[in-house]
């Protein structure tokens, strides 16, 4: 036990898990939105092309972060683009942008002289080496993501949910929605620098369905997402210290755990109330 | 002929390059019931979509002489994502117009139209709950419920006897005939022998539009104006029987 809370000794440690409750807070916000309009292959796309930008930004010598936000924000808007138009396949166009940016990337860190960067920390991020900066950041966005909702909460959950309808009441239907693939876009780069390319999509996915299991109703999946990912990341990390594993996996492992206990209470309760229903 | 609310004049319009309506010509006036009758795929949402504005013409003209009418829409319930998480009452409120489309909230007096119609509506014990436990009736009236919230003066609804039973149905008539007291209403089916005895007048769409200024239909009548619909006799539902005809005009 004394293992146990020795950890929270560390600097290191603590900006882990503080960088765990603030990712996941505004993930819960975000995710909420994508995972209700069942567009988690977007968030793919938008992950993956962001690895373009990074490669480009070590290729010249930039913040492989600030290259990551510029691709991550341009796939965003273009995927919300074509769902608009509606010219060309959505889902197809998608996975262009996905695998061009993870092509682009690959060719540029390639192409750079000299030292070549750790490519493992992009893409399984590393929560274990956050800086205070970084928390300030993770802190800002939030708060921004927050007085997002809290002004704009009914027209984006109308335009999420019945954009055409939305539109005949006078919501700025467009505006909405490229809004809200930019806050998308923006909310995965941030986390990819602790969680990492590969996992991120399921901070922003897992929560929130864990959170569905209690309730449908938008406002109220969002602090249980919120909470479900801060138990659930914050146990990951602890538990990948004491095992000595890698902590994203580790968290997003928890996390897949944590839901599958859940839903299993959910359909023996199910299972217990049709018996003695039938009884 | 008392005042249009809205005038359709010579309108050419489609998707695209795809040209779907043609030579478009309707007046929809304060007290209207109209039909909105044709075969899939002969315009009939592409009309609606036009008088609700989220589709332009690509010639002619679409007009309000005393402005845009608040408008009340009921989409086809297929286009309804049943599995979001959105409450009924959620639901009905996305139909109240904000007056501040850039700070929305619900005001006191909004709450209370809310109320008011979820009661009207025989809501009020669902009002919390998701619409994915909703039956399909429940469903339409809740819809029907977002369409009406804002005091619509035109209410333009689309297959709105889809996936309800006869009882619903029937009942669904009955409220609309009210409702048509105070707002002109455009009622798009394929289903011609459902709506014919509610409905004032009828619009064939099929590529282009033929007002028909009675709701009865003679065979004439449909093969003069190409409206091929789908004749289904209903039982226990008040309704009108169409004069027997034989198609030997094919």
């Amino acid at each position: 036990m004394s293992d146990y809370l020795s950890i929270f000794e560390y600097q290191f440690f603590r900006n882990a898990v503080l960088a765990a409750i603030l990712i996941s807070v505004f993930a819960a916000m975000v995710g909420t939105y994508i995972v209700s309009r069942k567009i988690v292959f977007i968030g793919g796309g938008i992950t993956h092309a962001s690895f373009g930008g990074i490669g480009i930004a070590y290729y010249l010598g930039a913040n492989p972060f600030a290259g990551a936000a510029i691709f991550a924000i341009l796939t965003a808007l273009g995927i919300e683009w074509i769902a608009q138009k509606g010219k060309v396949r959505e889902d197809s166009a998608i996975a262009i942008l996905w695998s061009l940016g993870m092509a682009m990337g690959i060719i540029f860190v390639f192409m750079t002289p000299g030292y070549t960067p750790n490519l493992m920390s992009f893409l399984f991020g590393s929560i274990l080496s956050v800086s205070t900066t970084d928390l300030y950041v993770l802190a800002g966005f939030g708060l921004l993501v927050g007085i997002i909702y809290a002004i704009f909460f009914r027209p984006i959950l109308y335009t999420a949910f019945d954009p055409e309808f939305a539109q005949v009441m006078g919501v700025r239907v467009a505006i909405f929605r490229y809004m809200m693939s930019v806050l998308m876009a923006m909310a995965i780069v941030i986390s990819i620098r602790s969680i990492g390319i590969i996992l991120v999509l399921s901070i922003f996915t897992i929560p929130q369905i864990t959170a569905m299991l209690f309730t449908r109703n938008f406002a109220r999946i969002i602090p249980l997402a919120a909470l479900w990912g801060i138990t659930g990341s914050v146990t990951g990390l602890i538990l990948s210290y004491l095992l000595d594993i890698p902590s994203g996996a580790s968290i997003i492992f928890f996390l897949t755990i944590q839901f599958l206990i859940l839903k299993l209470f959910f359909v023996i309760k199910q299972k217990i109330a049709t018996r003695s229903a039938k009884v | 002929m008392s005042k249009p609310i809205v005038i359709l004049e010579n309108i050419y319009t489609g998707y695209g390059t795809k040209p779907v309506l043609e030579k478009v010509n309707l007046r929809i006036e304060a007290n209207d019931f109209i039909g909105v009758l044709g075969p899939n795929g002969g315009g009939k949402t592409t009309l609606m979509k036009l008088i609700l504005g989220l589709l332009n013409p690509y010639s002619g003209k679409v007009s309000f002489p005393s402005g845009r009418p608040p408008t009340g829409y009921l989409p086809q319930v297929s286009q309804i994502d049943k599995s979001f998480p959105i409450t009924v009452k959620e639901l009905v409120s996305s139909g109240i117009k904000d007056k501040n489309p850039w700070f929305p909230h619900l005001g006191t007096s909004q709450r209370k139209r809310l109320q008011h119609i979820l009661d009207e509506a025989g809501l009020t014990k669902l009002a919390s709950r998701p619409i994915g436990e909703l039956s399909g009736g429940q469903l339409q009236k809740a819809l029907l419920s977002r369409a009406l919230i804002n005091k619509p003066r035109l209410l333009i609804l689309d297959e709105p006897n889809t996936h309800v039973d006869k009882q619903f149905e029937s009942d669904l008539y009955k409220w609309l005939k009210e409702l048509n007291k105070e707002m002109a209403i455009l009622l798009v089916s394929h289903d011609i022998g459902t709506i014919t005895p509610i409905v004032k007048t009828i619009a064939c769409v099929n590529g282009t539009l033929h007002y028909h200024p009675s709701n009865q239909l003679s065979e004439e009548v449909l093969r003069v104006y190409n409206c091929p619909v789908d004749v289904i006799a209903h039982g226990p539902i008040p309704h009108r029987v169409l004069k027997s005809h034989e198609h030997d005009n094919q």
